[in-house]
């Protein structure tokens, strides 16, 4: 079996234990909807019934409910690590660091995926958008920009799972390295709902892809580290 | 109950005494926050030995045991598994250590049967299904095995965690404390574990308070004081006199 091939395979079990024990618990998945909706309900009731003001906010207010509830999303995944210290015993298996990455990852990016769809629709009903005539590009949006929530969320977990402060430690040390997918993925998202009319669409997926790929690897290649008990 | 024989699946390593020795430990040191949990032990032990490591707590038997699982780093000195290196070979050491610690690393909300399948999934165990299936057995949880491990009592996830060791190929076996929680037959399983390790010529290494209980499987005892060995008894394990070999780290302050 090739390197890669039980790379796979161990990232998945990963995977597949964070979906079972978050289909169980729902720790993650009630939090971030709550908070998601939450918010999306705050802004629209501030903003008013304008339906040209709730559209023009609607990019900036779907992405900023993704992000933060992706944020909680990545740290529920961790915490599961720290009951009766599992982290230490999944450290201590013999597998690649990168797979064991790959599989929090990918748990994180499957409760934000479900998430960005949920959100996304909620802001169609919510801000006067049309979803339905850009559902491609909305989609494929959504899941560029919670790929590179995933692997930034991923990494920066690793790093503050050990800590008390966590909660508050986590978006801290994000939000900044998060700042230019936020910055593509809303642009993205408003040329899309928009229908594009300046061609600008493909400039931000293309932003996002290269943000992913950098964190994707950057992440794989420097979480080993942070399983380290010093 | 547990079956009479318990299966475990050794590394094809050859016959104890055609191996390197198991652990070799020179001068190693570990701080915490400036104080040393270990301040320079050096040991020698036989492949296939069952040794005891006795003292009290904050004695360092717990520090020694993680660095020997590649837990944590030796701040001085050096320790190798097998002739591995426990720092520059750490991944290697991985693939041949076991390690129970105080706490069994188990997920709340998997079964028992979905946490050693977990487990042999990352540990690569062939015949995944029939393992878990005969590991559950083993340890007397096959009728619990579908129940989640939330619901378990600390000796029931102290069994679990012990069926996950049943699942490697470790040619090394570390237990903190085993019997800790643990009622009479869970000692009568940690017993049983304890014989099939020496058959197929494991090497277990138990950091106990006392070894009373699992004395008939003891080779020798290591006995550790504030960090240093204070006394070795028993075949199979030999030690070096603090100050007779050459030390490179700094005097450091004991806890």
């Amino acid at each position: 079996m090739s390197a890669l091939r039980r790379d796979a395979g161990i990232a998945l079990a990963i995977a597949r234990k964070d979906a079972l024990s978050e289909l169980r618990g729902r720790h993650a998945t009630v939090s971030t909807l709550f908070f998601a909706a939450v918010v999306l309900l705050l802004f629209g009731f501030a903003l008013g019934p304008d339906a040209e003001r709730l559209a023009d906010a609607a990019p900036g207010l779907l992405w900023l409910a993704v992000m933060f509830a992706g944020i909680l999303a990545v740290n529920r995944l961790h915490l599961l690590e720290t009951d009766d210290d599992a982290l230490e015993q999944l450290a201590l298996y013999p597998v690649s660091r990168r797979a064991i990455y790959a599989g929090k990852a990918l748990g994180g990016l499957a409760v934000m995926l479900v998430l960005g769809i949920v959100v996304l629709g909620a802001v169609g009903i919510l801000f006067a958008v049309d979803v339905a005539g850009a559902v491609v590009p909305l989609l494929v949006t959504i899941v560029l920009g919670a790929i590179g929530i995933a692997a930034v969320g991923t990494f920066y977990a690793g790093v503050t799972v050990r800590l008390r402060a966590r909660e508050v430690m986590l978006p801290l040390l994000m939000l900044p390295v998060l700042a230019p997918l936020l910055l593509a993925a809303v642009k993205a998202t408003a040329a899309a709902f928009a229908g594009d009319p300046f061609g600008e669409l493909g400039a931000w997926l293309q932003l996002l892809v290269a943000f992913d790929v950098v964190m994707v690897v950057a992440g794989a290649a420097t979480y080993g580290f942070l399983l380290e008990d010093g | 109950m547990p079956q009479t024989t318990i299966y475990v699946s050794p590394r094809s390593h050859g016959a104890p005494n055609e191996r390197p020795p198991a652990v070799v430990t020179t001068d190693l040191a570990r701080l915490f926050a400036g104080s040393a949990a270990l301040a320079g032990v050096s040991l020698r032990v036989e492949a296939g030995r069952c040794v005891a490591l006795l003292g009290p707590n904050g004695a360092g038997k717990t520090t020694l045991l993680r660095l020997l699982a590649t837990v944590i780093r030796p701040s001085y000195g050096a320790a190798q598994v097998d002739g591995l290196d426990v720092a520059r070979d750490a991944d290697l050491v991985r693939e041949r250590v076991a390690y129970l610690s105080h706490s069994t690393g188990l997920y709340d909300d998997l079964t028992a049967r979905e946490n050693l399948d977990f487990a042999a999934t990352m540990l690569g165990t062939p015949d995944r299904a029939g393992r878990v299936e005969r590991a559950l057995a083993d340890i007397g949880l096959g009728d619990r095995a579908g129940d989640r491990v939330r619901d378990f009592s600390a000796g029931m996830r102290r069994r679990l965690g012990l069926g996950r060791l049943l699942l490697g190929q470790a040619s090394l076996v570390l237990l903190d404390e085993p019997t800790s929680a643990l009622d009479e037959g869970g000692l009568g399983l940690v017993e049983q574990l304890l014989a099939a390790w020496r058959d197929v010529g494991v090497t277990v290494l138990v950091a106990s308070h006392s070894a009373d209980r699992i004395d008939r499987f003891i080779d020798a005892r290591v006995v550790l004081d504030r960090g240093l060995v204070a006394s070795v008894s028993g075949a199979g394990v030999t030690t070096v006199a603090p100050g007779a070999e050459p030390s490179h780290r700094p005097a450091v302050a004991t806890r």
